[in-house]
């Protein structure tokens, strides 16, 4: 067929679908509130008229026409696969099972890396904590004479001057700070875990060994009963958090060196994938850690044995959403949230 | 690294080609958008700066919004496109040549961490420039790709010319070429055109500006037009 003809018997069809996507393709909010003054392509055969165009494309291509009419051709058809292959927009209700459901689900997932990422925190946390209660010069040799010296007027149990675990600033720029903080190190936990796990391991174990270093220097000088009111709390969220970040990471680095039978960058991917969802989950740990530990955990004057049982609900919470949360049919909705479809 | 071209077979069988990004435009991109967020927290820091302590915290929330979430929401609300981006006419799709979705966002986003190592997207530079497709590191964990967005130069139609029969047969790359020249004439040198007209001379047996007309004449002729 000459590109003339083709050209003459399908440009009608052609300039009704540009004039689809020009009206209603960008907005399917403005898409529906105008439904009724529209009266070109109807919606629903835009699909198969998209069909249509991709195989008047591939005939014009084999054809040879002229670059002029691939072109448009060309573009047109772009325009409906961006459209038609859009990822669907969050929806609020999923968010919320996500978090209830896909998340703890995911953690279970991978479970391998949770466990190797807890070890790499725990086990220096504790050793050093053990270590200073007997040798507590080890904390000297840790961080330098003013940092402890920040931490010891920090948690000074004689100053009530100041909230518990800061110097004289207020809730909400603390939680600014914690904001800022935290979630950028959960994140980057995460995020370093691609050079060959490496990073993730390095963060995992730094912060072990600082945070069981403090409160060993504090519970060895005999300002442990602030430090642990202070930290009881959020701490069931922030290292919760931490591991999570740090085991994604692990599964991220893992993919990379050993991909199994899938293509490196697949496993990747794969990885990135469920790493991203599980940076999602931990976004919201941190956030609510942030919010704990600056409005809550910082109040001086409450009785220690409230600030324990709450942390106990705390700690017990966060346990029973992982451990439980997801299981049975109601949530089989989100089934699948971190297997490839 | 020649071929930026990345040429993805859509569901309906038909190539969708993706004109990939290299490192020197999606810098630049980086440098407006690394402009534009200073900008936006030089205002908040004027704004919080008011509010005292407290306003201290809200700042340190807008920082980290800012840090982590401004490309998020830009190239997942705006069609793969932050400002930086758009001023340079680069969008950011999946690597199906889809739209890009929130996840995929949020982790070539997340991986940016890793492409700023040791410092200055020194990895991510490295990364770009021996991937076929331009990608950082950040990109192939989130199957994405940066893409050159404007259309190429606006081609023209051919020249209209009473169309004339072609008497010989003609291969199929040989009625493009017809083709293509007369769809370039009108932009190129009277004498260019006439020394590529006279190029074909064993086909139409002219020379000069009667040579160009033939052409055209049979170029209409090919693509079936009517006088």
């Amino acid at each position: 067929m000459k590109q003339e003809l083709f050209v003459q018997r399908y440009k009608q069809e052609w300039d009704a679908f540009e004039r689809w996507l020009d009206v209603r393709g960008e907005s399917a909010k403005e898409a529906r509130s105008t439904r009724r003054q529209w009266h070109g392509l109807a919606d629903t055969d835009v699909p198969a008229r998209y069909r249509r165009l991709c195989q008047q494309l591939a005939l014009a291509r084999r054809r040879g026409y002229s670059p002029v009419l691939v072109e448009r051709l060309q573009q047109l058809m772009q325009r409906g696969h961006t459209l038609l292959y859009r990822t669907p927009p969050p929806r609020w209700r999923r968010l919320v099972m996500f978090l209830l459901a896909g998340f703890p689900r995911l953690v279970r997932e991978e479970r391998f890396c949770m466990v190797v990422s807890a070890i790499l925190l725990w086990l220096p946390l504790l050793a050093i904590f053990i270590a200073t209660q007997y040798k507590p010069e080890i904390s000297s040799a840790l961080f330098d004479a003013s940092t402890l010296h920040k931490f010891e007027s920090m948690y000074d149990p004689h100053d009530t001057s100041h909230a518990l675990g800061r110097g004289s600033e207020t809730d909400l720029a603390m939680f600014g700070v914690y904001i800022w903080n935290n979630i950028s190190i959960g994140f980057k936990t995460f995020a370093s875990g691609l050079v060959a796990g490496v990073g993730a391991v390095i963060v995992l174990l730094t912060n072990g060994i600082m945070i069981g270093g403090v409160a060993g220097h504090l519970q060895a000088i005999g300002y442990g009963d602030p430090f642990w009111r202070f930290v009881a709390g959020h701490s069931s969220f922030e290292l919760t958090a931490i591991v999570i970040a740090g085991g994604a990471g692990l599964r991220l680095g893992l993919n990379l060196m050993a991909p199994g039978q899938r293509r490196r960058v697949d496993a990747l991917i794969d990885g990135g994938r469920r790493g991203a969802l599980l940076c999602a989950g931990v976004f919201a740990m941190l956030v609510m850690a942030a919010f704990i530990e600056a409005f809550w955990s910082s109040i001086g004057w409450m009785p220690a044995w409230i600030k324990y049982s709450v942390s106990a609900v705390l700690w017990l919470s966060v346990g029973l959403w992982l451990w439980r949360g997801g299981r049975g049919d109601a949530f089989d909705e989100t089934a699948g949230e971190g297997t490839p479809r | 690294m020649l071929d930026t071209y990345r040429e993805v077979v859509t569901p309906e069988g038909v190539v969708l080609q993706l004109r990939a990004a290299g490192p020197v435009p999606r810098a630049l991109a980086w440098l407006i958008d690394v402009a534009i967020r200073m900008g936006i927290m030089m205002v908040a820091g004027m704004v919080f700066g008011l509010l005292g302590k407290a306003g201290m915290g809200f700042y340190l929330i807008a920082l980290f919004l800012v840090w982590w979430f401004y490309p998020v929401v830009f190239e997942a609300l705006w069609k793969g496109r932050t400002p930086g981006k758009r001023a340079l006419n680069l969008r950011v799709v999946s690597g199906n040549g889809g739209p890009l979705g929130w996840q995929a966002a949020f982790t070539r986003d997340l991986l940016r961490v890793v492409d700023m190592l040791p410092l200055l997207y020194a990895t991510g530079l490295v990364s770009c420039l021996l991937d076929p497709w331009g990608r950082r590191l950040g990109d192939m964990v989130a199957n994405t790709l940066v893409v050159h967005d404007a259309p190429p130069r606006g081609l023209v139609e051919a020249t209209a010319a009473t169309p004339i029969p072609l008497t010989v047969v003609l291969r199929q790359h040989e009625q493009a070429a017809l083709i293509a020249f007369a769809e370039r004439g009108p932009r190129q040198s009277p004498a260019r055109r006439v020394e590529l007209a006279d190029l074909a001379e064993p086909l139409t047996g002219l020379r000069g500006e009667a040579g160009v007309h033939q052409l055209y004449g049979l170029a209409n002729g090919l693509l079936g037009r009517n006088e």
